[in-house]
């Protein structure tokens, strides 16, 4: 079940802006989303490993530095920057 | 009614690899701002982040120095939150399958303190809040980080200290880490409940955060023991929440609401594939382990004759304590070079760091030189130590400043000569004597010792001038 409050949570925590009138609506694609990917338990069989379904493993990297960016380019991005920093302003 | 402190530790450690845990940034501390950053550690979207080899080895040597057990088969995960130290808004950690778990810490009274875990994953951003605003420095951001979690096994402020002490004493032997509190390459989270002496269940416990000073942590749990006894005494309850420890006036205070562990919607991190090591890699990683601090002490005390004090205060840090060990290297007595550390050595060695790096000019073979001719007889005692002075400070042998006729000692009619000698130029001093003044006889010896340049027996030569003077 995905109630109301959730979608305002989980809004709230992916800093996203739901408008009041569109929370029903998007509660109810919530839910269908859910759903959809409530069929993933359809296909456990037991002793079947999905959590690495690439069977991957071991992409390291060796530890040999290479040179940064420049801090501006680094800076270019962000909405505000001060001193060399990203700024976050104080919210009102 | 009688409480007992209960307290476990969540203690993060910077590893001391030369790049960031998933790009090429160096990791190097005290840069300019947001210089050592790439599109991966400041989290553009649409960059693949790959890990760092020696992160994953430091991480596994930190699990086999404390009795861990090493998963063949790991992975990592994202832990979400928003807050701009994260620029991802998540960060890659470990959750349930962390490289390494239950192990043990043993303190010196035997009690054992479980480790439930140790993972990797990144370190976040610096924050700096000024008039409000937060200025962001991504530098530290993607440092690779392991985090120790015991199990809630403290029972007192100093089994707590000296828990935190072996730990950074045996990551700083093994090289995984420099482990250095006030530069933030260790941080303890410390939770803190009480409970009545006697019971096995656990109080409700409140987590003091982002401790980097041993004398803080102490405090800081003294403080937060208190205030739960107190609470609880006066018919209270202990609230479970994140406290931060204010040092200037030595209280704790909450921080704000922090979301609880299923806010974090730990998944998979799809990025990255899975951490697979083998046994052999494990025996190989084993191998590089050297000898434990704790260990040299044992061997220390037992085989070499030192007291408990001072083979801790030697094998507390690894450089020193291999100086030590290649100076005694085939000395009868190897106190006697623990002795010239702990005396004239560390007393030019101010700080802890001077400790930790011990440049010395000495080298071990030359102190080893100096024990030995002082076992053959050679040189005296006070010789000796002003003769090490001299080496220390030029880092030259003893024989720079020892000659031969010096070791060659007095004979006993020269020793007898400068003893009468003694006696007729110092009138005074005798006279003292006579009077029933015993430490007169020391000037005296004085004498002897600055005359023969060091090489008189001093003992003896007490003896001769008493019979002198009383005959
Ligand atoms: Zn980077």
């Amino acid at each position: 079940m995905v109630t109301r409050e959730d979608v305002i949570n989980i809004a709230r925590l992916s800093k996203l802006y739901i408008a009041e009138e569109d929370l029903d609506e998007m509660t109810k694609a919530m839910a269908d989303i859910v759903k959809f990917a409530d069929t993933i338990n359809n296909a456990s069989e037991d002793g079947v490993e999905f959590d690495n379904i690439n069977n991957l493993s071991n992409a390291f990297r060796e530890d040999e530095v290479v040179p940064s960016y420049d801090r501006d380019e680094i800076l270019s991005n962000a909405n505000d920057t001060d001193e060399g920093h990203f700024l976050v302003r104080k919210r009102v | 009614m009688q409480y007992e402190m209960v307290a476990g530790f969540e203690t993060h450690v910077e590893l001391a690899t030369n790049t960031k845990i998933f790009c090429s940034c160096t990791t190097q501390f005290g840069a300019d701002s947001n210089t050592h950053c790439c599109p991966i550690c400041i989290g553009l979207p649409g960059v693949l982040p790959k890990l760092n080899r020696q992160a994953v080895r430091y991480a596994i040597m930190a699990g086999l120095a404390t009795n861990c057990h090493i998963a063949n088969i790991s992975k990592m995960d994202r832990k979400n939150y928003c807050y701009p130290d994260l620029p991802k808004a998540y960060q890659i950690s470990q959750y349930d399958k962390p490289l390494c778990e239950n192990g043990y810490i043993q303190l010196s009274n035997g009690r054992k303190i479980r480790l439930n875990r140790i993972h990797i994953e990144e370190d976040a951003g610096k924050l700096i809040h000024k008039r409000g605003d937060t200025y962001v420095d991504y530098n530290r951001g993607g440092v690779p980080l392991i985090e120790i979690v015991s199990e809630p096994d403290i029972r007192s402020v100093e089994e707590a200290k000296e828990y935190v002490e072996k730990l950074q004493q045996i990551m700083r032997y093994i090289g995984v880490s420099d482990c250095r509190m006030q530069e933030g390459s260790m941080r303890c989270d410390v939770n803190v409940s009480v409970r009545p002496v006697g019971s096995t269940e656990l109080g409700t416990r409140t987590e003091i955060k982002n401790m980097n000073s041993i004398t803080f942590i102490g405090r800081a749990m003294e403080y937060e023991f208190a205030r739960q006894v107190d609470l609880i005494e006066s018919g209270g309850e202990v609230e479970q929440q994140t406290l931060r420890y204010n040092d200037a006036e030595n209280t704790t205070s909450p921080m704000r609401g922090k979301e609880d562990a299923n806010d974090y919607r730990y998944f998979r991190d799809p990025d990255l594939v899975t951490i697979s090591v083998t046994d052999e890699e494990i025996e190989e990683l084993k191998a590089k382990i050297p000898e434990l601090p704790f260990e040299k002490v044992e061997r220390y005390v037992n085989e070499l004759g030192l007291s408990e004090k001072d083979a801790a205060n030697i094998a507390k840090y690894r450089n020193i304590a291999e100086f030590f060990e290649a100076a005694s290297e085939g000395v009868k007595n190897p106190k006697s070079v623990s002795n010239f550390i702990i005396g004239q050595i560390f007393r030019r060695l101010e700080t802890e760091e001077d400790k930790e790096n011990f440049d010395i000019k000495t080298t071990p073979e030359q102190l080893c030189e100096l024990v030995k001719l002082i076992e053959a007889g050679k040189i005296k005692n006070n010789l000796a130590k002003s003769t090490l002075e001299k080496m220390l400070d030029t880092g030259k042998p003893v024989t720079e400043f020892v000659s031969e006729s010096d070791m060659a000692g007095l004979d006993e009619n020269a020793l007898a000569e400068l003893c009468k000698k003694a006696v007729e130029s110092n009138p005074k001093a005798v006279e003292d004597f006579k009077k029933g003044k015993q430490k007169a006889v020391k000037s005296l010896v004085g004498f002897v010792m600055k005359e023969s340049r060091g090489k008189a027996d001093a003992a003896a030569a007490e003896k001769i001038i008493i019979e002198i003077i009383g005959g």
